[in-house]
């Protein structure tokens, strides 16, 4: 039972796909890695453990917005703006609170967190934002860290670290917090392999690296029923297709 | 209308099923290019039909299109085996004309050998999909056999079920090593020869006969 959600403790186990697309039970996007034999709790995640190294924080609102959560939306709201992705989506997990805050005050929420997390116990709304953004800005260039647009959903997922890291690069402790939340290298195998797997199965069966140069993916030639039997110089194919393909448009003349 | 068709690819399938014992077995001579396969086909057909298969070359891809030559017929020991013998173009995962470029062929005529050599490929592996009843897999055996591409059709080729030899070929050159090439695929029986130069010719078509036959 490695992942729990933090919001409301509904458990998964590794490489459970279910919490690719946040908690089922509760729409959160934010789990926490938990061990074999680790002492797992019932209930959601008390702010404890992720707090630890966030001593400042917790005087907000534990029950609400752990610092866990918050730093975990930051971290989306972040890189969707990196990767150019303005639409609110990823506040959708989050309705309780963004809808009624809206975009602008979400945004300073968020922010308001990260940087007080930054600036330790720094509780200056503006001050801290400004810091937090420029830290955003100009450390997220990591490409790695970037995830497709298309992958926004699964962003959560990933580690913290990617939206994080930079923005924390000046401070020791979330490093401690990233070897608990969600952030096991394990957890990413399942998404890789999913990859992997569609891009085979994109690698058409013969592909043209330039002009007189070809890779082949013999398995794709070998398994498919039409055959190919002249290559353009425009990229296509001249197929012959199996009989049964085309028997009833020969018939019908 | 699709009913008449099926009817019909139907007839015709149990008419071959129903033939199928009288007609030649058809042999697919494959393995990565420069193996030695044209030179293995011409062989067999000159030394049972008199004729050639198709034009042997040391640049590889020589052979861009699958050539057949029909009813060849091996006596072997008072018996004799009747073979279709299907030399296929080489195999392989990369076609690039910089390789020809090195033959002092011209780029143009490079690009379109290429290309050619890759629409070959597909062939072969269509061919093997459907249209051959036993392989004889040729192996360079100077060269490593351990290769993506040797693994992956001889996997096919078991999956399949089809009856395949390998032919550990160019036992005439000094680096040649049919231990590896028997090492590589041990669920089979590895035949060493010279296609190039006749050498044990005689287990060659023993061993076709027994198998194929």
């Amino acid at each position: 039972m490695p992942h729990q959600c933090t919001g409301c403790g509904e458990r998964f186990e590794d490489g459970s796909k279910e919490m690719l697309s946040g908690c089922p039970e509760c729409g959160g996007n934010k789990f926490q890695f938990r061990p074999q034999g680790a002492d797992v709790p019932e209930g959601p995640e008390e702010p404890k453990p992720t707090s630890e190294p966030l001593e400042p924080e917790p005087a907000d609102d534990p029950q609400e917005s752990s610092v866990a959560e918050t730093v975990g939306r930051a971290t989306t709201r972040v890189r969707d703006f990196v990767s150019g992705g303005d639409e609110p989506d990823p506040n959708a997990a989050w309705p309780d609170e963004s809808d009624a805050a809206g975009n602008a005050s979400d945004d300073g929420e968020i922010i308001d967190a990260d940087a007080r997390r930054e600036a330790g116990t720094d509780t200056d709304t503006d001050a801290a934002e400004d810091a937090a953004q420029v830290n955003a800005r100009s450390g997220l260039a990591a490409p790695e860290d970037v995830p497709d647009p298309d992958d926004a959903t699964d962003a959560s997922d990933e580690p913290p670290a990617a939206g994080g890291d930079p923005a924390d690069a000046s401070d020791g402790p979330p490093a401690a917090d990233d070897d608990r939340v969600v952030s096991e290298p394990s957890d990413e195998d399942p998404d890789l392999a999913e990859l992997r797997e569609q891009l085979n199965d994109q690698f058409e069966s013969i592909k043209i690296v330039e002009p007189g140069q070809y890779e082949l993916n013999l398995m794709e030639l070998y398994d498919r029923e039409e055959y190919i039997i002249a290559l353009q110089e425009n990229g296509r194919y001249v197929i012959q297709v199996p009989d049964q393909w085309i028997g009833a448009d020969v018939d019908d003349r | 209308m699709g009913l008449l068709t099926e009817l019909r690819s139907s007839i015709s399938r149990a008419t071959s099923s129903l033939f199928a014992g009288s007609e030649p077995k058809r042999i697919g001579i494959y393995g990565p290019p420069n193996a030695g396969k044209t030179t293995l086909a011409n062989r067999i057909a000159r030394d049972w039909t008199g004729d050639a298969v198709g034009p042997e070359s040391h640049v590889p891809h020589e052979t861009r299109r699958a050539r057949r030559k029909e009813n060849v017929e091996i006596k072997r020991n008072g018996k004799s085996v009747t073979i279709d013998v299907v030399d296929t173009p080489g195999v392989t995962t990369k076609v690039d004309y910089k390789e020809f470029l090195e033959h002092d062929i011209e780029e143009d005529d490079a690009v379109r050998r290429s290309r050619e050599a890759t629409e070959g490929v597909a062939e072969a592996m269509h061919w093997l999909r459907e249209d051959v009843d036993g392989v004889i897999y040729v192996l360079d055996s100077t060269e490593d056999p351990f290769t993506q591409v040797n693994t992956m059709l001889v996997g096919i080729i078991e999956s399949q079920d089809l009856p395949v030899l390998i032919f550990a070929n160019k036992i005439d050159l000094e680096e040649a090593s049919v231990q590896r090439v028997s090492n590589a695929f041990p669920q089979h029986e590895t035949v060493p020869l010279s296609a190039l130069e006749g050498d044990n010719m005689d287990e060659v078509y023993d061993t076709i006969a027994e198998h194929f036959g």
